[in-house]
């Protein structure tokens, strides 16, 4: 369990990170995200202890990181350096070496992932020979090598081609049912969706949203269902928790009013529709991002005025947040 | 602790692997030797020119045959008179004849002695040549002024003079001019030792430094270990590869004193002694602790290497100002700026260390050094960890100095 707690940085004249609050929970993939410069990476690196806060606390299980946690933890930083001059098996040896690892642990570990992203005909060649997305993959190893039961990953993604993506999805998924703890922060949308159970969404070094990805998409969709149905679909646009319909002979597309429960939509269909599709529409994360980061660049760069309502921590009830989008 | 000593164990490779370090481990030695040993070995035997091949000389007069005979005796090289200049020439050509005296009629007061040679450049030959002719000359011209040579050469005699080193323990040694020069040249040595290793060290951890911050490996490494275990762990990696460094030249020294100096006859220089030596490896560590951590701070604090190169500028002074004034070190070496030198710590490793070589600094002078650069260790290391602390995770400008002060203040 990490826990952030009213954290804030400065550097020189900008704040970098602004009361930032949040939890990741163990077994549990936790997205950090944001646009370039919402101080994703000053965060990661706060609680990875490599720079201090200014004020707040950041938890480890409840106690301030120690230099003994630090074995626990794998950490692959946005800007990727892995020493160049020295071979690749010895490189991740090393890092493994100063994680604490037993050397025979290590050795068939690095094994196992090298064998996995296929680079183990890299292992004893120099580290400047590797490609772009090579040395990526090799970072990666090192970060995870020593089996560490937190890890956190800045920008995992840039720089993989969609198939190294999908494995590395595919990997964090695997860490993540060993029951370990992870936080990534990504500015791709897509990525987050497919694995995060909870995401925070920052901007200008605040916090946007926070929430489960339903309770998010809940709380900044457009509560629509779109529709295929047989029949005489007129009666709809009329029911008073309607708020706006685009109709086709087959197809409609309903925006439910504020508080209403797609559900009450759907058993008044009953009998009187023949429906062969019913859908909520549930925004992408990319849309929500989008609009919010957006909206927040046009009110002068302060935060939202919803933010307040995710102030109330972590999980902050859907739909109170709908004002979020005037 | 452990983690260190892994840093330690990485850094030792990485050197150890350097191109520079092996270059330096290999080629060291055989500076030393061409530098101490080789002089030495050439003034010895300058008959080696010859190979026991015979000089010729032309229309040499009686008293210059003599003059030339006994002075290429010395040599080994036997002086024969030849009829045919150009025949001669034709034999110096093909090398029957290492060289050819060709003395003009009227020889020394009209006409002039001329020497010919495959290449023109045997010093040795043509010098001794030339001073035979000069005492020749002398001999003639006495002769025909009418007086007596025996009175001359009395007259002339040098008075005798010898050069006597006292030492502490009551002994005394003669020291001559040879080995004088002997000592200077291993002086000179240990001074360029010390001063391209610890310079090639202190720089290696500086680029070091900076290329992990740049590259920003750093952030990897501290997330595992502290600024301090990297820091500490560069340095000792480095100076443990400097220091095996040391003791293959040590070892190679020893195989000179003991196996290769009997068995061809050389004499090694008596400079190069083994508590010499070992004063050379005492005062390395020291000067390289001191140096090598300056340097990390430095990396530390720099944007890029071209950065780094500039603000170590001081540090490049402060090792080459005992390197330039070696010539007044070595013939002063007790004067008052010889003996501050010896004391301030940023140069003393290099300066006591020639007085060490060179004279008989007084003991309390070098337990001050001593006690002042381990001081100066500490306290250098200490403010380094400080500086580098902080500024290895600072990127993006170039921190001012009086930000970097600003940085040692904060507690931690």
């Amino acid at each position: 369990m990490v826990t952030v707690e009213n954290v804030r940085k400065s550097y020189s004249s900008v704040l970098a990170v602004d009361d930032l609050s949040f939890q990741a929970k163990p077994g549990e993939i936790f997205g950090l995200i944001g646009p370039n410069g919402a101080g994703k990476s000053t965060t990661i690196r706060m609680i990875m202890n490599i720079i201090a806060p200014d004020s707040g606390r950041i938890l480890f299980d409840g106690k301030p990181l120690a230099e003994s946690d630090k074995s626990r933890i794998g950490y692959l930083p946005e800007e990727r350096g892995l020493y160049k001059k020295a071979k690749l098996g010895e490189v991740l040896e090393y890092l493994a070496a100063i994680k604490g690892a037993a050397k025979a642990d290590a050795r068939a570990s690095i094994n196992t992932w090298l064998a996995r992203f296929d680079l183990m005909e890299w292992k004893n060649r120099k580290v400047s020979e590797l490609s772009k997305g090579m040395a990526q993959k090799a970072q990666f190893i090192g970060a995870v090598a020593h089996n560490p039961s937190v890890v956190f990953f800045d920008e995992p993604f840039s720089g993989l081609d969609p198939l190294a993506q999908d494995q590395l999805l595919g990997v964090m998924t695997e860490l993540k049912e060993k029951g370990a703890t992870i936080l990534f922060s990504t500015h791709i949308m897509e990525h987050a969706e497919k694995i995060c159970e909870r995401i925070l969404l920052m901007h200008k070094g605040r916090m946007v949203c926070t929430g489960t990805m339903g309770e998010i998409k809940a709380r900044y969709g457009k509560n629509a269902v779109q529709l295929e149905f047989d029949g005489d679909a007129g009666f709809i646009k009329h029911l008073d928790y309607v708020a706006s319909v685009s109709a086709y002979p087959r197809w409609i597309e309903v925006e439910l009013k504020e508080g209403a429960d797609s559900n009450t939509l759907y058993s008044a269909l009953a009998g009187r529709l023949k429906v062969r599709r019913f859908e909520t529409v549930a925004p992408s994360l990319h849309k929500i991002f989008i609009t919010q980061v957006g909206g927040v660049g046009e009110a002068d760069g302060t935060a939202l005025p919803g933010a307040a309502v995710s102030d109330s921590g972590v999980g902050a009830q859907a739909g109170e947040a709908n004002d979020v989008q005037a | 602790m452990s983690k260190l000593k892994h840093v330690v164990r990485h850094e030792f490779r990485l050197t150890a692997a350097n191109k520079a370090y092996v270059i330096l481990t290999i080629l060291g030695p055989f500076l030393i030797f061409a530098v101490t040993v080789l002089p030495s070995l050439l003034t010895q035997e300058p008959g080696a020119f010859a190979a026991g091949k015979p000089i010729a000389v032309y229309q040499a007069p009686e008293a210059l045959r003599g003059a030339l005979s006994a002075s290429f005796a010395t040599m080994d090289i036997k002086v024969e008179s030849v009829d045919d200049e150009a025949v001669a020439k034709q034999s110096v050509l093909s090398g029957d004849w290492v060289g050819l005296l060709s003395v003009e009629a009227g020889w020394p007061d009209s006409g002039k002695a001329v020497w010919y040679s495959k290449s023109g450049s045997e010093v040795a030959l043509y010098g001794t040549a030339q001073a035979a002719l000069e005492a020749a000359a002398r001999e003639i011209k006495i002769v025909e002024s009418g007086i007596d040579p025996a009175l001359v050469a009395k007259v002339l005699q040098s008075p005798s003079f010898e050069v006597v080193k006292l030492e502490a323990g009551g002994g005394e040694t003669k020291a001559g001019a040879d080995s004088f020069f002997s000592v200077l040249m291993t002086a000179l040595v240990f001074v360029m030792i010390i001063y391209m290793t610890v310079l090639l060290y202190g720089q290696m951890i500086g680029r070091s430094v900076v290329t992990e911050k740049t590259s920003k490996t750093v952030e990897i490494m501290l997330s595992s270990v502290t600024s301090r275990e990297l820091m500490f762990g560069k340095i000792l990696g480095l100076g443990l590869a400097g220091i095996l460094q040391y003791a293959i030249w040590i070892g190679m020294v020893f195989v000179l004193r003991t196996v290769v100096g009997p068995v061809f006859n050389m004499t090694i220089p008596s400079g190069l002694s083994m508590v010499n030596v070992l004063w050379l490896v005492v005062f390395f560590i020291l000067a390289f602790f001191l140096y090598s951590s300056a340097y990390a701070a430095m990396g530390a604090a720099s944007e890029d290497e071209q950065h780094l190169g500039q603000m170590a500028w001081p540090l490049l002074i402060f090792l080459m100002v005992p390197f330039v004034m070696i010539g007044t070190l070595t013939s002063n070496p007790d004067s008052r700026i010889s003996v501050i030198l010896s004391i301030f710590p940023m140069t003393s490793p290099i300066v006591m260390l020639i007085r060490i070589l060179v004279s008989e600094p007084p003991v309390w002078q070098i337990a001050l050094c001593l006690g002042l650069l381990v001081a100066a260790v500490a306290g250098m290391a200490l403010l380094a960890a400080k500086i580098f602390r902080v500024g290895i995770l600072m990127t993006g400008k170039r921190p001012r100095l009086k930000e970097v002060i600003k940085w040692v203040r904060v507690r931690g």
